[in-house]
């Protein structure tokens, strides 16, 4: 290969073809803000944590649970409720392990590795909500059928109706807003991966091709 | 203390900053991109001078810093075709060596290099700069042996570019 070669000769005589960049820029530079991939994850997870914690306050039902159910059942609630603050501390404990990691000190297929080992920890905790939401839409759905007054119409008109239509059709409802709520999510965070990182996989498959 | 320390670095990186410039413009395209590339790989040795020990020269660890971020962290895609004709008889040839078609085979060279992704640029960076394949293994991760077998396949490529 001569011509690379020729590029190789010219390339290291090369030093004097740059516009030098003086201390005083150099000072300027390290105090501004990075605008690296991981700076971007780092965002995402202190978002989705201060997201996720603002809707379980907002939609903290237990009053209104206390009421309906009395205080028997409550019990089983306040536990899935610290099990669940449980998880998000152990989340945090997570994000925080997986930032502090990433060096961009180590191999470049190692790098990508713990870039992608981050990015998918805040995706387990997305799944994780997501599921708990699932859940609790479900229970919540229950509760009120069974608990809420309100809920005596739509029992009666079950009970006195011929086949199970109004039961199939509510329970296809919550179904479908579930499937539909889960969903939009799901697109929300493929598009937004996969625009942040599609440069890191194409480069980190093409790595890999190297070693198979 | 933190200052005699970004006294030390800035002066370290100024003196090394030619090769950071090389991946610069091997990356990217026109002179706001190579500034902004810049700047990050400056902020991302900053961030990993405290842990640099002197183990090994400065300009080896900076290098490998630079090619981190330009692969990795940063964001722009760097994968567009230059459409900047690229200068070469300004940056490779100094005037007394000046020769018309040696000149014309380095420029065709460099051109058919900044067309290869990511990845290969990195290889190709690292063999110009004369570096063994055990560092350029070690850099990017992979085999020695696969190393190797890589560089010559994108010699074979090249050859492609050059010689469609």
């Amino acid at each position: 290969m001569e011509e690379l070669d020729l590029l190789k000769k010219a390339w290291q005589k090369d030093d004097h073809s740059f516009a030098q960049v003086s201390e005083m820029e150099i000072y300027k530079m390290l105090h501004k803000k990075s605008s690296s991939i991981v700076k971007w994850i780092l965002i995402i997870s202190i978002l989705e944590v201060l997201l996720w914690t603002t809707i379980s306050v907002l939609f903290n039902i237990d009053a209104d649970l206390k009421k309906m159910v009395g205080d028997d059942l409550i019990i089983y609630f306040k536990a899935l409720n610290y099990f669940n603050y449980a998880v998000i501390i152990g989340f945090i404990y997570l994000f925080y392990k997986n930032y502090i990691k990433i060096s961009t000190t180590v191999s470049t297929k190692q790098l990508m590795q713990d870039i992608l080992k981050a990015r998918k920890t805040v995706q387990y905790y997305v799944w994780y909500n997501l599921g708990m939401i699932t859940v609790s839409m479900f229970l919540g759905f229950a509760m009120a059928f069974f608990f809420n007054p309100q809920a005596s119409i739509l029992k009666e008109k079950i009970a006195h109706e011929n086949g199970n239509m109004t039961l199939v059709i509510t329970v296809c409802v919550v179904f479908l807003t579930t499937v539909i709520f889960v969903g939009i999510f799901w697109l929300f965070y493929k598009l937004l991966y996969g625009i942040l990182l599609r440069k890191l996989n194409n480069n980190y498959k093409e790595l890999k091709k190297i070693d198979l | 203390m933190n200052e005699s320390l970004e006294q030390i670095f800035v002066k370290q990186l100024k003196e090394n900053q030619n090769i950071i410039h090389k991946i610069c413009r091997l990356y990217t395209s026109g002179e706001d991109a190579h500034k902004d590339l810049f700047q990050e790989v400056t902020i991302q040795l900053w961030k990993a001078f405290p842990k640099f020990r002197g183990e090994s020269k400065f300009s080896t660890w900076a290098y490998r810093v630079a090619l981190n971020t330009a692969i990795t962290l940063y964001r722009k895609s760097t994968r567009s075709i230059s459409t900047v004709t690229f200068e070469s008889r300004k940056h490779f040839i100094s005037q007394e060596e000046y020769n018309h078609e040696e000149e014309e085979q380095i420029k065709l060279m460099y051109e058919a290099v900044k067309q290869l992704n990511d990845i290969e640029k990195a290889l190709v960076f690292m063999y110009l700069e004369d570096k063994d394949y055990t560092e350029i293994a070690e850099t990017l991760g992979i085999t020695e042996v696969n190393a190797r077998v890589k560089i010559n396949r994108i010699k074979g490529k090249l050859k492609k570019i050059l010689n469609p």
